[in-house]
Parts: structure tokens; sequence; C-alpha cells
């Protein structure tokens, strides 16, 4: 039975029953709730904590576990500490200033989540180590290399089809499209691996340092797989639909779907968790083989959630590197499926359109850690 | 099991290097002492608490994995009287961080656990602020000290400069988040002295509260965070603005911090001190006030004198360090690249040493490349690659050869 009481001093007894109210799916936010509940524990959760139990019930239902792992949990990294609720106590003279709960921003939410999924990974236990297929003696070999988004799409699907990478003499195929959209598979790759920085900081280091990012720079792929093979077995492709043909398999491969800015930011945020949870390695793996598949699940379902696209201030010296490389590939005399001009970024209107994202959505993030927290399908939470 | 342990959870800038370098160095003689510092490198406690607060340091965090839950093992088997932990970013921790810590240790609400005593050591906010603004520049910010000091000043405390400076610098509140389950008697603030003071004054008041008095330790090495002056620290801020895009953190901390700030630049010490600007006194004077008020209501074991918590804001001039004189500045520009040039000749003379030995093993293996054995199955090797059938066998030869290094 709830009390309404509107006394000030009984604000440690309102926080108790929100937080009562909340963990049995109760989403009235703070500032309109005024029932009385029982201390449950030495100290009242942080704002932060509370608001993201509040939208995940506002979302969904969240598994009980989830909801005790939120409230018991810190934000990860740096940043403001755990939070006061405005009104739960008296004002103290110490401390940082109590918050409305609704008023936190995404971001301050985004840490908290990062931080329980991080656990969720972990707490699963380690992953089964899968022996990698084999590939057929008397069939033509081939490997996927370049854009590692791209490459890893379309190795996914000739795998289901029982013609895994490797074999006899392989045919290095090194599939890229432009630049541009490189550098952005490029990041949410490395997010969902050995982490990254956030995608403006890490495009203007990569730029002081002149530098293009792995798997993005097709030439230098190029050049390595010529040392170890010899030219001719080294293909650059730009036509994903000659891949199939080049890789010995004759149906169409579908193109691969692509994961939005926030999916590789969500998974940076989990990954600077997981860094202090787990061995570099373990992380990496739990990123790929755990996160990932969650978070495809819901990706393009979150409202806001799009491709990211190069700030116009590092266009110039995209354009110039995709050139580049463009005419180092040409020089080289590699076969090249497909047309080298597409290397270089087409840069359209679509670019600085609300279609396409400069950075990712903080709103956006929160929204798909949200919906990642209370997958249904997830056979990786703690305790399962 | 442990009967009691000293949890030392800061505050910076207030002798912690010094204190954990004695402890660590000192481990047997306290042991046999029944005092448990269980480190087995001088960073240990540090990659613990990187661990309980789940926070990243520039790459470190990737040595501290599961460091929190090892070193709560160690304590709680320890067959002695005591064990201390100590790092001063431990201050920083949240509720559920220091939940899990007391827990681990043994600590139990109702009682009947471990004993354990909060350690807060505490300095004057006049010293603390602009020491953590020049710890700021020592780690690779490019921040003016007026903007620091618009940051940490700000009510809404929403930046990270801020957040971060309170939650290690604000005494009641840390005491609030370590000390809300234990009795006062078991908190102890331990005072760094006023300047001026004798010079074993903080350790013999660190001795009192670890229980260290008339143990034979060494003490004779300081490993301390030397101060820089003012155009120090604004040179020093001058090379991060320049080189820290393009300069990795792991050469940052040999060739910045620790090559010119702490071995070259912090011995100039006739350089102008740094210290509060006049209009930031008040609001630091009457902070300090609330300070002393809040640990004299509360009732805590004070160790040392509360007085010494009222910083002296008139010990040095303000010189501002965003404008500093730039003769003072070029000066210790001077020290630096001297600094630099010295070190990139050892490293010159060491690349020649190296050179040296590469030319040797080379040489060696070329000698041993000339060999006609050698060259005879080089020939093979190579003539037997040309064919598949030739590649068949020498893939069964080298199966072989696999198999009886094997069993040998």
């Amino acid at each position: 039975m709830i009390e309404t009481v509107d006394e000030p001093e009984v604000g440690e007894r309102r926080a108790w029953g929100w937080v009562a109210h909340l963990t049995d799916g109760g989403t009235t936010p703070w500032r309109d709730w005024s029932g009385l509940g029982a201390s449950q524990g030495r100290y009242l959760p942080g704002a932060q904590q509370l608001e993201l139990l509040r939208r995940l019930n506002l979302s969904g239902r969240p598994d009980p576990e989830v909801a005790a792992a939120v409230l018991a949990s810190s934000p990860a990294g740096r940043g403001r500490p755990d939070l006061e609720l405005v009104g739960a106590g008296p004002e103290s003279e110490f401390g940082p200033a109590p918050v409305d709960p609704a008023a936190l921003s995404a971001g301050e939410l985004v840490r908290v989540a990062a931080s329980v999924l991080a656990d969720q990974l972990v707490d699963a236990g380690p992953l089964p180590v899968a022996e990698p297929p084999r590939p057929s003696w008397w069939r033509r070999g081939y490997r996927l290399v370049g854009d590692p988004e791209l490459a890893d799409g379309l190795r996914e699907q000739l795998v289901a089809r029982g013609r895994p990478p490797g074999g006899r003499e392989p045919r290095i195929l090194v599939v890229g499209t432009d630049l541009a959209t490189m550098t952005a598979h490029a990041w949410g790759h490395r997010a969902f691996g050995e982490g990254v920085n956030a995608w403006g900081e890490w495009l203007r280091l990569l730029r002081e340092r002149s530098e293009l990012p792995y798997g993005a720079d097709l030439l230098a792929a190029a050049r390595v797989w010529e040392r170890r093979v010899g030219k001719t077995r080294v293909a650059v492709v730009l036509d994903p639909a000659a891949v199939p043909r080049l890789a010995g398999d004759r149906r169409r491969l579908a193109a691969p779907t692509y994961l939005p800015g926030e999916a590789g930011e969500l998974a940076r945020k989990v990954g600077s968790v997981l860094a202090l949870l787990v061995l570099p390695e373990e992380g990496e793996r739990l990123l790929r083989l755990r996160l990932r598949p969650r978070v495809r699940r819901h990706a393009h379902r979150v409202h806001g959630a799009l491709p990211l696209a190069v700030p116009a201030q590092h266009r110039d010296w995209l354009e110039g590197a995709a050139e580049r490389m463009r005419r180092g590939i040409k020089r080289a005399g590699y076969a090249v499926h497909g047309n080298l001009d597409d290397l270089v970024p087409r840069w359209t209107s679509l670019e600085d359109s609300p279609e396409i994202s400069q950075a990712p959505s903080p709103e956006a993030t929160l929204d798909l850690a949200v919906r990642v927290l209370l997958d249904d399908e997830a056979d990786d939470r703690s305790g399962r | 099991m442990t009967r009691r342990v000293l949890l030392h959870v800061g505050t910076p800038k207030t002798g912690t290097s010094y204190l954990q370098d004695v402890l660590f160095r000192n481990k047997r003689t306290l042991a046999e002492n029944g005092i448990l510092y269980a480190a087995d490198r001088h960073d240990a406690h540090f990659l613990a608490a990187l661990d309980l607060m789940r926070l990243p340091w520039g790459g470190l965090e990737r040595e501290a994995v599961g460091a929190w839950d090892r070193l709560a093992e160690q304590v709680r088997g320890w067959h002695g009287e005591t064990a201390v932990i100590s790092h001063e970013i431990l201050a920083a921790a949240s509720r559920a961080q220091v939940g899990r810590a007391l827990a681990s240790l043994g600590h139990e609400r109702q009682g009947g656990g471990v004993e354990v005593h909060l350690v807060l050591s505490v300095r004057d906010l006049v010293r603390q602020i602009p020491a953590e603004w020049q710890e700021n520049i020592k780690h690779r910010s490019g921040m003016s000290y007026r903007r620091f000091l618009a940051r940490i000043t700000d009510p809404t405390r929403n930046s990270r400069i801020a957040s971060w400076f309170w939650s290690v610098q604000e005494i009641p509140e840390i005491l609030d988040r370590w000390g809300a389950d234990l009795p006062p008697e078991r908190v102890h603030v331990v005072t760094v002295p006023s300047p001026g003071g004798a010079p074993d004054l903080l350790w013999k008041r660190f001795s009192q509260v670890f229980g260290l008095e008339g143990m034979d330790l060494h003490l004779e090495e300081e490993r301390v965070n030397p101060s820089l002056g003012v155009p120090e620290t604004a040179l020093i801020r001058r090379i991060n603005r320049s080189a820290n895009r393009v300069l990795p953190p792991a050469d940052y901390r040999p060739l910045v911090r620790e090559l010119l700030a702490h071995q070259t630049l912090s011995r100039r010490v006739l350089s102008p001190r740094l210290a509060l600007p006049p209009e930031q006194v008040p609001w630091v004077q009457e902070r300090e006030a609330a300070f002393v008020a809040a640990i004299e209501r509360r009732g805590y074991d004070v160790v040392g004198d509360l007085h010494d918590l009222r910083g002296n804001a008139g010990l040095h001039p303000f010189v501002d360090p965003d404008k500093p004189r730039e003769r003072d500045v070029a000066g210790a520009a001077v020290d630096a690249i001297k600094a630099l040039l010295l070190e990139t000749a050892r490293m010159r003379a060491e690349e020649e040493r190296l050179r040296a030995e590469l030319d040797e093993t080379r040489d060696a293996l070329s000698r041993s490349y000339l060999r006609p054995s050698y060259r005879l199955r080089e020939k093979a090797v190579k003539g037997l690659t040309r064919g598949r059938v030739g590649r068949g066998l020498l893939s069964v030869y080298r199966l072989a050869r696999g198999r009886s290094s094997r069993s040998a």
C-alpha cells in the first residue's frame, strides 16, 4: 500500500518508494512520484541507474536480474559520479548537486548500460573455441581481405554455403568500395574488436599521421599479399557481384548489411569496460561473437541510428588518399574487377542531410543499448 | 584471517607516493611485524583500484584485470594482525564500489567481520588546486589555469575535470562515501603539515596511524612527484599543445613526464611557484572552513592538526602561468632542449652499440650460409619447390622431421 505525502523530510522514503516502483516495472518519472517505501539497501542507487531502469521499463519488461544489475552498477569510466535525486534528502553542502533524472543526458545513461552489458558478456562464461571449417582440397581456394565489414559479410555467406576461405592456391580478393565508406567500416570493425577512439577524434588522428585505417588501404593489402603469393593471385574487387565467381561459387551473394554508427559507439563503450574485466583477446571475442549478434538484431530498429559520414573538414584528405590509392593500384597492375574510380568518395548533398550521421547520436546509442539489454533472445545474460 | 585492514583511500598530492614506496620497499619488515602490504610491483594497489573502479588509464587498465579480487583475497588470507591497502584514486570510488570493496575485504555492516579502518590524508585547497592543475598538465593536458579554475568552480560540475577534482578533493564527501558504514573512531584523517613544518612530521603522522612506529624501515630514497614552477609548467603545457597529437602516450611518459618534468624542470627551484589568483582566495577559504567544520562535527580521529587544512594563500605571490615571463619560459626550454640532446646522444650511442652487435651477428650468420652443406640443402629445397611432386616430398620430409624432433 503506497501512502502519498509531500513533506520534504520524507524525501529518502519517497526515493525508496520510487526504487520499488521501478523494480516492479513502473515508468513514472521521479518528479511525478510521491509514494513512499522502505529502505532496501545501504545506499540509494544513483539517479543514472534509476533513470536507465525507467527507460528499460518504458521499452519493455526487463528481466529481474537485469534490473538488479542496473541498480547495483556504477557508470563506467571517467565522468560524473553517482548522482543523487533532487528532493530525496536534505541538501548537502558537499558533493555534486542532486539532479532530476529525466534531465540526465543520454551519454550518462549509456555509461551505466555499457557497464551492465560488459558484465553480462563476461558472466556468461568463456566462449567455446570453434574449429574453423576446412576448405575442400580439390577446389581453387580464395581469401577475402580489404574492407573488413564487406569482406566479413561476403565471407560469412560463402562459409554458410560450405565454401570456407583458404584452400588450394587461394586467389586473394581485396574487396572494397569508396574510401569514405571503408573508413567508417574500419572504425565500426575496430569498435567491435581491439577498441577505437571516438569517430571524430579517430579521423583527426589518422589525418595528422597521414595514415589510412587497416583494411581500408586496399593498395597496402594488395602489396602485402603480393609479397606472399605473387601478383597473379591478387585481385582488387570493387564490384561485390564479382566475388562469388572469383571465389568459385556461381550463386549470387546478398549485399552485406552494415551496422549504423551507433552500434560501433555502443561497442566502443562496452569494450572500454571489458578491458578491465578480461584480457584483450577474450574481450575482442566477446565483442565480436557475443555482443555483435545482439546489436545486429536491434540496430536497424533504432530511430535515428544512421550510417556514419565523414565530416566536411576531413573530406579533402580522404579524397586525396583515395586518388593516390586509385593511381597506385593502376600503376601496380593488379587485376581489377569493377571501376577503380569508385574508390574516390563522391560527396553528395546526402552527406550533409539528416539521413547520414557525422557522429553517432547519443540518444540513438541509448535506445540501442536499452533494446540490447531487453533482448529476449540473448543467451548470455548472467545466470542463464 | 586478517583482524584489521587499514584502507588508505587518498587524497592525491598528500605524500601518498612516498608512503606507498616505503611500504613496498619494506614489505618483509612489515610482514615480520604482522603487517601485510600485498604488492608484487610498486603500482599493485593502483592497478587494484583501477579494477575496482573500472577506470581506464591510458591502456594500463589492461594489466589490472582481476587485480582487486586478488588483492582482497591476499588480505583475507593473511595470517597476521593487519593489512594495509593504499591508493589515492580510491577516493573517487562510488558508493556501490565502496560497498563491493568493503565486502570483499571481509567487512560486515552489522559488525563481527574484519575491522576496517579508513585513512584519508588531506591537504589544504590552497595547495591542492594548483597541484591538481599541474598534475593535469603532466598528464598531457593543454588546459589553461584560468579555464581549469573556471571548470572546478562551476557549480554544476558537469565537466570531467570538475567531477574528478571534487571526487578526490572534497574531503567530507569522500568520507561520506567511504565511511558511511564505519564508526567515526575508525575513520582517521591525517593532515599534511602546513609549509614550514618539520620535514618528517607527515611521516610521523603516517607512522602513527599505520602502526609503523618503532620499526626499522628504510626511508632513505624518496619517490615523490616533484613540483614545477610557473614557467616550467607553462612550458610543458605548450609542449602538450604542440606534440600531444603526434606523441603516443607510451613515449610521452618517459620523455615528457619523467625526463623533462620530473628529472629536469623540477630542479629549477628558484622559479616562481604556482599559487591561487587573489580573486579565488575567498571561496577557497570558505570551502576549507566548511571542510574543517564537517570533520570536527563528525568526530573522526584526526591525526595532526585540522588547522593545517586552512591554507596560507599569501605564501607565494600569484604569478599567472597563462601569461608567464617569456624569458623564464625560454630558460626552462633551454634546459629541456639540453636534457633532450643528452638523452638523444645516449640513445645514439646505444643504437651504435646495438648496430655493431647486429653486424657481428649478421657476419656470423653469413659465414654459416657459406658452408657447402648449407648451399647444397638450399639448392635441393629450391629444386623441390618448383614441382608438385617435389613439394609433396618436402611436406613429407618436414612432417617426418617434426615427428622425430618431437620424439627426441
